[in-house]
């Protein structure tokens, strides 16, 4: 894991080599990097590896990779990594009418609901999901 | 202002991050090679084991299921620490970390003037984005700034702001509770009668300066609020470095001995070169067991001093000064347990004294090598490259049975989510 500190910004690049003044000498950019793109805040962006298929329905399947940033606030709709009995889960976070629960995205899996006293315990909210195909 | 911000019972804090069944838990993380407890959480101090108690003695209670030991990931702790910092840049580039789990920030001022309500949000924002609970202490110099973090951790905000006039609560505070006040410094200046912050504070600078030293009366003046300790001022705190590790099984074989002193040299010569200092020589030292059979032998140390030739840095050029000595160390026949090296006399990279005798050439093309080999090992990796005398099968390894993944820093390692 790599700090995102790469700001894309552009750099002067004189081709004086080739002899003949390329139009993209005004400037060029900094290759895409998908830090930049996945990673906001580097200091709270944790990975985790997703197990099992309750959030197949969202496109989260078994081995993804999840970004989990901590610095997001929960809301209602968010996919959140939340610790249930001490164990990490990922499901997404319903608050509707003062009522909190954990839905899952897979009608073979019921919801977590949460008795009167019990805190939700929210790891960080899911901002991304990284697939890999398998490749000869 | 300084802030003083610190992870409470970091290396557990850090355990507590990915594993949530460890939380309200008696949890102690275990020094290198399992050997003793190095970090309580609060439930396991309320059980009374010390500090530095050793694993052995502890073992029933881990048995029973009762208590929870961990070995320590250094990994996951310097992960873990990198991100506290770079959260506490969120709240000013001024920060200056002084170890794993402690910075100072240094800020001008807040708004309203509200440093309690400041570090609230300091504290709440590290426990959000990283998960570590800390606390913190604002003063006007770092000496007091330490002194309102330890009062802080105790109160349930975690906070607390040094009072513009502090001589009622530093009346009250031991002297050796003071940042660097050690426990010899401590018990010579009680017998001074100098007990408390407050006295050592209003001591006579003349006679501070006579029976300790400069620090000694600058600490003194940080207690009356004049900042003495600026910015990185590591020659002003740290006098040595070093590298010391407990083999994981008893060494017996010169080589092996030779060999773990060589990376133990390598790895306190990294620090050296990375703080930009040289040293003008070092201790070595080897710790053995006691024998049983056939008849009884005390165990004990062996230990020597080494000055160099001239203030060095470069790893090649010290284990040629060091391993004519080795052989001098060793006690055939002895099983060894634990090795260290101290390098002592450090000296800042700029302004050095030339010796007569020293070879300024090259010692510049060291100093490149140094850098390249730090850079490569950094990239890589530590241990990536290392001097021939450092061997590539380490047999004698630490152990560590109670490691927890490393869930920040191996792809294959990270926390699992159902």
């Amino acid at each position: 894991m790599t700090d995102a500190e790469s700001k894309r910004s552009p750099l002067m690049a004189s081709l004086a080599v080739c002899g003949f003044p390329s139009p993209a000498e005004q400037y060029v950019e900094s290759p895409l990097d998908l830090n930049e793109l996945l990673v906001t805040k580097p200091a709270a962006t944790f990975f985790v590896r997703a197990a099992g298929d309750s959030m197949v329905g969202v496109g989260i399947r078994e081995d993804d990779i999840l970004v989990v940033d901590r610095s997001v606030d929960p809301c209602d709709g968010m996919v959140v990594i939340a610790c249930v009995d001490g164990e990490f889960t990922v499901k997404t976070l319903r608050q509707q009418e003062g009522q909190v629960w954990l839905e899952p995205a897979n009608s073979a899996y019921r919801p977590i609901r949460f008795a009167a006293g019990q805190e939700l315990n929210v790891f960080g909210v899911v901002t991304a999901c990284i697939h890999r195909f398998r490749v000869h | 202002m300084i802030g003083l911000v610190d992870g409470n019972n970091f290396y557990v804090s850090c355990e507590r991050v990915f594993d949530p069944k460890l939380e309200g838990k008696p949890v102690a993380v275990l020094s290198n090679n399992d050997g003793c407890v190095i970090s309580r959480s609060y439930e396991f101090k309320a059980l009374k084991i010390p500090m530095g108690e050793p694993y052995f003695k502890l073992k029933p209670l881990a048995d029973a299921g009762h208590v929870f030991f961990r070995s320590s990931n250094y990994e996951l702790y310097g992960d873990l620490s990198r991100r506290v910092i770079q959260t506490l840049h969120e709240f000013t580039p001024d920060v200056e970390q002084y170890s794993i789990d402690e910075a100072f920030i240094h800020l001008s001022s807040a708004s309203n003037d509200d440093w309690q309500a400041l570090g609230r949000r300091v504290r709440e924002t590290v426990l959000k984005w990283v998960g570590i609970p800390c606390g913190v202490g604002f003063a006007p110099t770092k000496t007091l700034a330490k002194i309102a973090n330890h009062i802080g951790k105790k109160l349930p905000t975690g906070v607390f702001v040094m009072p513009k006039d502090p001589k009622g609560l530093l009346a009250d505070l031991p002297v050796d509770e003071v940042w660097g006040v050690g426990r010899r410094l401590a018990m010579k200046l009680r017998t001074w009668g100098v007990r408390s912050a407050g006295a050592l504070a209003t001591a006579d600078e003349k006679w501070l300066r006579q029976k300790g030293n400069i620090t000694l009366v600058k600490t003194a003046r940080e207690l009356r609020g004049i900042p003495q300790f600026a910015h990185e001022d590591p020659d002003e705190r740290s006098q040595s470095i070093s590298c010391s590790r407990s083999y994981g099984k008893a060494v017996t074989a010169f080589d092996d001995i030779s060999e773990s002193i060589c990376f133990f040299i390598s790895r306190a010569a990294e620090k050296l070169r990375k703080e930009g200092h040289r040293a003008a020589g070092v201790n070595v030292y080897l710790q053995f067991y006691p024998e049983y059979q056939p008849q009884f032998s005390e165990g004990g140390y062996t230990a020597t001093t080494i000055s160099f030739s001239q203030p060095l840095a470069y790893v090649g050029d010290m284990m040629k000064e060091i391993r004519p000595h080795l052989p001098s160390l060793f006690l055939e026949g002895r099983r060894y347990k634990k090795a260290g090296v101290i390098f002592f006399g450090l000296e800042a990279e700029q302004g050095r004294q030339l010796t007569l005798f020293a070879d300024v050439e090259r010692e510049k093309k060291t100093d490149r090598i140094s850098a390249v080999l730090d850079q490569l090992n950094q990239k890589f990796g530590r241990g990536t490259v290392f001097s021939l005398g450092e061997g590539i099968e380490r047999g004698w390894a630490m152990k560590r049975d109670f490691l927890s993944p490393h869930y920040t820093t191996k792809w294959d390692e990270l926390p699992r989510a159902h």
